[in-house]
C-alpha cells in the first residue's frame, strides 16, 4: 500500500498494473506470459500497447479483469482499479467492476456475440447483471447505444449472423460502453475490418471517449494506429514491456531498438525506402533467453546483453526504456533505420539455425 | 414458417406411404404364407376358396395392395386372425401404454441428462465427473432387457418394493377406463419400467452435453460472458448449457425412434401391454394384422417425433432458417 502513496499522488490513475507475472501450464512446459509488467492507465487518457503475436497483450488485458484462461496462473504483482486490487478482491466485488467499471471490446469480437441470442437481449443481459432496471428500460437503452454507434436500432432484435462484420464490431463498441465504464480495455478492435471501417471505428471511438470521457487501452500490431489515437504508449516484447512513455517522444526518440525495428516496419511519408522488418520471431515463452530477451534479434547485442536482464530505466519525462545500452542508443538511431543493420541480424540468426 | 411446416407435412405423407408399401410387399415376399394359420390345406378346398375370398386374397396383389392403401389411410385395420375382434380397438389402449412410459421417461432423461451433462461439463474434473462417466458408459453398453431384469429382481424380488410387471394390478381396473392412469396403482407398477427405462436413456444425453459443454466452455462468447461481468449462473444456463444444447437437440428425434421401436423389449420384460408386447404376441400367434398395425402404428409415432423435434431445434437455434 506504500507505493500505491506515491504514484496515486502525481496523477490519479484508473489502472494501475503492478509487477505482474503470470504464467499458463502447458503440455510442453511453463509458458512465462507476463514477466514483472506494470502499466498505468491515467484518468481519461488513451494508452497504445504494441508488440508482437504473441507477446503476451492479451493476457495482460485478461490479467486485468482477472478472466485468464484456467490454466493460467498469477504468480506476482498487483491489477489497480482506483484503490481496488483486483487480483485480491472478492470474486462477487471483481465481477461488479466487471463491464460496469472497466468493459472489453475483444480480439474476437465476431466470435464475442452468442449466435442464438438477440444482438439487443445480448446488451440487456450486460446493463441487467449491473443495473437494477427494468427489462424494457434495458431494452430502450440498448437501442439508444446502437444508434449512437451508428447502428440502426431496429437491428437490435436480429441475431449476430444477421450483421455484417463492422455492425458487429459496433455493436460491440455500443455495448462496451452502454454502463459507462471509467476504462474501455480495446484489443485489437478492429483486426478482422477493412481499411475503410477501421477508419470509421476509431473515429467513432475518439468521438465517443471525447464525449463520454473514459480511459482507454488500445492494443493493436499497427504503431501507426497508435499515433493516431494515442497520448503514450508501451511497447511489449517476449512478456515484458521494453519501452514506455508519450507517444510522440517514444516514437520521435525511441530508446529500445526493439521500438526503433517496429518504427521502420512503418510506411514512410518520403517512400524512399521500403519498410525494414524485424528478421526472426519471438523466442519460445517456454524457454525464455536468460538476459535482454531481444538479445537474438537485437542489430546492437553484446555479451553483457545475454547475461543480465535490463530493468526499465527513465530515459526522459515520463519516458522509460529496457536497454543496457540506452545511453548509446541516440547514436545508433542512424544505424538503426538502414535495412543492412537489420540484414545482419538475419544472416546471424539463419547460422545459429544450422 | 407456415412454409416449412406444410413442406415437412407432405415429406411426411410421402415417408408414410413408402413405409406402407414396403411393409405391404415385404410381408408377402417374405417366406411363409401369413394365412397360413388360418387357412390350412387341411380344409377342404372349397372352404379355402371362401376364406381366401372373404380376406380379399383371391384378388391380384395390386388390387390388395390399393384396398390395403385405402384401408390404413382410414384406419381400418381389419381383424385380428386369433381373436377376430377389430385390430383398431385392440390397438388403441396400447398407444396409450406405449407412449405413457415411453414419453415421459425420454423427456426425463433428455431433460435430466442434459442438466447433469451441463453441471459435469462446467465443474468437470473432479473424481465425481470421472465416475458418473464411468457409470453412465457401463449403463449405456447395458442390454435393456438385462437392466430389466436385474431390477425386478432386486426391487421386485427381493425388496418387493414394486410389483415386477403389469399396468394395474390384475381385476382392479375391469373397464381399463381412463381413471385408472391416474391411479395409484399404475403409478406404482409404472415406476420400475419407467425408472429402468430412464436409466437407460439418460446416458447418451448426458454424455453428450458434457462433451458438448466441454467444447463450448472453450468458446469467446463463453469467455466474453464472464468479461461482462455476468453471474456465474448465468453463464452457465445462459450461454454455455444453452449452446451445448444443440448438438443433443439433434439426437432427439433419432434416440426417440429408437426408443419407440424398442419399447418391444421393455415391455416385453415387464409385461407391459403396449405396441411393442402386442407386436410381439401378435409374430407369436402369426397374427399377421395386428402385427402389419402395430409395425404402422411405430412408423407414425417416430415419423410424429422427428417431426416435434426438428420444430423444437428452429426453436433453440435462431440460425436455421425455414423456407
Ligand atoms: N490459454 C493459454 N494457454 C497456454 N498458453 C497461452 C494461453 N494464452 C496465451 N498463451 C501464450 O501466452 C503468450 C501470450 O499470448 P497473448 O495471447 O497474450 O499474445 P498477444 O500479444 O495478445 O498476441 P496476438 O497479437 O496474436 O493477439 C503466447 O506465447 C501464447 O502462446
Ligand atoms: S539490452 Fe542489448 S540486446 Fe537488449 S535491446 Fe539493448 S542492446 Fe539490444
Ligand atoms: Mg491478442
Amino acid at each position: 500500500m506504500s507505493t500505491q502513496a506515491g504514484s496515486k499522488s502525481a496523477v490519479p490513475h484508473v489502472l494501475d498494473i503492478r509487477d505482474l507475472c503470470v504464467r499458463f501450464r502447458t503440455k510442453r512446459g511453463i509458458a512465462d506470459a507476463l514477466d514483472h509488467v506494470s502499466l498505468s492507465i491515467p484518468k481519461s487518457a488513451s494508452v497504445g500497447l504494441v508488440g508482437e503475436s504473441g507477446c503476451g497483450k492479451s493476457t495482460l488485458m485478461k490479467a486485468a479483469i482477472d478472466v485468464l484462461a484456467e490454466n493460467a496462473e498469477v504468480t506476482a504483482g498487483s491489477v489497480y482499479y482506483h484503490d481496488l486490487d483486483l487480483l485480491a478482491a472478492p470474486a462477487e466485488t471483481v465481477r461488479q467492476k466487471r463491464w460496469a467499471g472497466i468493459s472489453m471490446i475483444t480480439q474476437s469480437a465476431l466470435n464475442a456475440l452468442n449466435p442464438v441470442k438477440k444482438v439487443g437481449d445480448q446488451i440487456v443481459e450486460a446493463i441487467r447483471a449491473h443495473r437494477n432496471m427494468s427489462r424494457k428500460d434495458a431494452w430502450a437503452r440498448a437501442e439508444e447505444m446502437l444508434q449512437l454507434v451508428g447502428v440502426d436500432p431496429k437491428r437490435a432484435r436480429e441475431y449476430p449472423h444477421q450483421f455484417s462484420g463492422g455492425m458487429r464490431q459496433r455493436a460491440i463498441i455500443a455495448m462496451s460502453l452502454v454502463l459507462s465504464p471509467d476504462l474501455v480495455l480495446a484489443d485489437e478492435p478492429t483486426t478482422s475490418l477493412d481499411v475503410i471501417v477501421q477508419d470509421q471505428i476509431f473515429r467513432k471511438i475518439r468521438s465517443l471517449q471525447e464525449e463520454l470521457g473514459f480511459s482507454l487501452l488500445l492494443v493493436t500490431h499497427d504503431l501507426g494506429v497508435v499515433i493516431e489515437n494515442c497520448d503514450r504508449i508501451a511497447v511489449m516484447y517476449a512478456g515484458q514491456v521494453v519501452e514506455e512513455g508519450p507517444v510522440d517522444q517514444v516514437v520521435n526518440t525511441p530508446f529500445h531498438p526493439y521500438t526503433l525495428g517496429l518504427k521502420n516496419s512503418l510506411p514512410r511519408i518520403d517512400a524512399v525506402s521500403e519498410p525494414i522488418a524485424i528478421p526472426g520471431g519471438p523466442p519460445d515463452p517456454i524457454e525464455m533467453p536468460k538476459g535482454c530477451r531481444f538479445a537474438p534479434r537485437c542489430p546492437f547485442a553484446q555479451d553483457a546483453c545475454r547475461q543480465t536482464k535490463p530493468e526499465l530505466v527513465s530515459v526522459g519525462a515520463g519516458h522509460r526504456a529496457a536497454c543496457i545500452r540506452q545511453a548509446e542508443i541516440p547514436g545508433l538511431r542512424a544505424e538503426a533505420a538502414k535495412i543492412g543493420t537489420w540484414a545482419k541480424v538475419a544472416v546471424k540468426s539463419e547460422e545459429v539455425v544450422e | 414458417m407456415r412454409r416449412y411446416i406444410v413442406r415437412r407435412l407432405i415429406h411426411m405423407v410421402i415417408t408414410l406411404f413408402a413405409m406402407m408399401t414396403i411393409m405391404f410387399f415385404m410381408f408377402r415376399l417374405l417366406p411363409g404364407d401369413p394365412t397360413m394359420t388360418m387357412i390350412s390345406s387341411v380344409m377342404y378346398p372349397k372352404a379355402q376358396e371362401a376364406m381366401r375370398a372373404q380376406f380379399g386374397l383371391d384378388k391380384p396383389l395390386i388390387e390388395q395392395y390399393l384396398i390395403y392403401l385405402k384401408n390404413y389411410s382410414t384406419l381400418n385395420f381389419g381383424y385380428s386372425f386369433h381373436s377376430s375382434r377389430e385390430v383398431s380397438e385392440l390397438l388403441s389402449g396400447r398407444i396409450v401404454n406405449t407412449l405413457v412410459l415411453i414419453l415421459p421417461s425420454m423427456i426425463v432423461a433428455y431433460g435430466l441428462g442434459a442438466l447433469l451433462g451441463a453441471l459435469l461439463g462446467w465443474y468437470r474434473g473432479g473424481r465425481f465427473e470421472t465416475s458418473v462417466v464411468f457409470v453412465a458408459t457401463a449403463l449405456q453398453a447395458a442390454p435393456v432387457f438385462w437392466l430389466g431384469m436385474l431390477a425386478i429382481l432386486l426391487f421386485s424380488i427381493n425388496l418387493g418394493w414394486f410389483p415386477p410387471g403389469h399396468l394395474v394390478t390384475p381385476g382392479m381396473f375391469p373397464d381399463q377406463d381412463l381413471r385408472m392412469y391416474v391411479s395409484a396403482d399404475f403409478l406404482h407398477h409404472l415406476a420400475l419400467p419407467f425408472l429402468v427405462h430412464t436409466a437407460y436413456q439418460i446416458c447418451f444425453p448426458l454424455l453428450l452435453m458434457r462433451s458438448s459443454m466441454l467444447a463450448t466452455i472453450g468458446e469467446d462468447f463463453v469467455e466474453f460472458a464472464r468479461i461482462k461481468g455476468l453471474r456465474e449462473r448465468k453463464i452457465l444456463f445462459g450461454h454455455a448449457a444453452r449452446n451445448s444444447l444443440l448438438p443433443v437437440a439433434t439426437t432427439i428425434p433419432m434416440i426417440l425412434s429408437w426408443a419407440l421401436a424398442g419399447s418391444v423389449v421393455i415391455e416385453t420384460v415387464f409385461s407391459w401391454p403396449g405396441l411393442g408386447k402386442l407386436m410381439i404376441e401378435g409374430v407369436q400367434r402369426s397374427d399377421f394384422p395386428v402385427v402389419q398395425a402395430a409395425f404402422f402404428l411405430i412408423a407414425v409415432l417416430t415419423i410424429i417425433g422427428t417431426f416435434t423435434a426438428d420444430l423444437l431445434y428452429g426453436l433453440l437455434d435462431p440460425r436455421i432458417v425455414y423456407d
